[in-house]
């Protein structure tokens, strides 16, 4: 945890300041989350502002301190979720920026050149979007938690509240969705270059 | 072709970590807090009228609820049944009875 448990207490019990500090300690960590979540760097204030208004109306709901971070988790995938469907974008469109990009997804797939380059960059964020946005919310969201923000089955589990079996098919099935998609992106990609 | 899939495994997972490379942690914007106390101030606020055109809602309604009470209890009671007619005729008649009775017995003919 980022902070001491009797400062969530405190917050929940009312104390502003408390609150500013909970929302101090964590705003960093959960915005990096909701960047990679929503893949869209202009809108990442927006669902964090979200996220911790939230959490400051529900924070009375939270059962113990300790069970803090799966709460704010969870209240993130909420935020994030309820964007991502808002900004609902059209599946094909997405897929035909895919296949634009494959000589920069076979670089990053290649990983020998690792340069901070920001065109880049910027690049490898919009091939994983695209890739992405052709499956649905859900399976985005769960992806990006466990393959890029590295959450632990265990962790997972405490955020949806389901079992680990149940999450790991549902990992399994939504990996083999993206799966497909990149070979698919990549097969056309190679088809193109001969 | 299991060897192809894992190759792509492996690709898609290296682009996975390419990814969350080039996606830092960004750091807020200066005015986030102050952004964010707005809100939960303007929220707060919205939910205290609520709370009050509700209670103002509630008072009304049991205004109107007394109001409608007072209109219809005495038409409840000018309506009396059957029995309570016959009740209240025949107390009626004892009373005359009685006069009939009292009035003979101290003008005796």
């Amino acid at each position: 945890m980022l902070v001491e448990p009797e400062l969530i207490t405190r917050a929940r019990e009312g104390d502003d300041g408390a609150f500013n500090q909970v929302v101090q300690a964590y705003r960093k960590r959960i915005l990096g989350t909701i960047a990679r979540l929503i893949g869209r760097p202009e809108d990442v204030e927006d669902v964090g502002q979200e996220v911790f208004l939230r959490l400051y109306y529900s924070l009375d709901q939270l059962r113990s301190p300790e069970v803090f971070e799966p709460w704010l988790y969870r209240l993130t995938v909420n935020s994030a979720y309820d964007y991502l469907r808002r900004h609902r974008r059209r599946p094909e469109a997405r897929m035909a920026d895919l296949s634009e990009q494959q000589v920069i997804m076979a670089d990053a797939a290649a990983g020998a050149r690792k340069d901070q380059d920001d065109q880049r960059r910027g690049r490898i964020r919009d091939t994983v979007s695209a890739l992405m946005s052709a499956v649905s919310e859900q399976d985005r969201i769960l992806l990006t938690l466990k393959e890029i923000e590295g959450l632990s089955l265990k962790e997972l589990e405490k955020v949806y509240g389901v079992n680990e079996n149940a999450l790991k098919v549902r990992l399994f099935r939504a990996r083999q969705r993206v799966l497909k998609l990149f070979e698919a992106s990549a097969h056309k990609t190679t088809g193109a270059g001969v | 072709m299991s060897q192809d899939r894992n190759a792509s495994a492996d690709g898609l997972e290296t682009l996975f970590a390419a990814y969350r490379e080039a996606c830092p942690d960004p750091e807020a914007g200066g005015d986030f807090m102050p952004r964010l106390w707005q809100k939960i101030e303007a929220r707060r606020a919205f939910s205290y009228s609520l709370k009050r055109l509700a209670r103002g809602v509630i008072t009304a309604a049991a205004a109107a609820a007394l109001v409608m009470a007072l209109l219809l209890a005495p038409q409840h009671r000018v309506t009396p049944s059957y029995l309570e007619l016959l009740a209240a005729g025949q107390s009626h008649d004892n009373i005359a009875d009685t006069e009939i009775v009292q009035s003979s017995y101290e003008n005796p003919r």
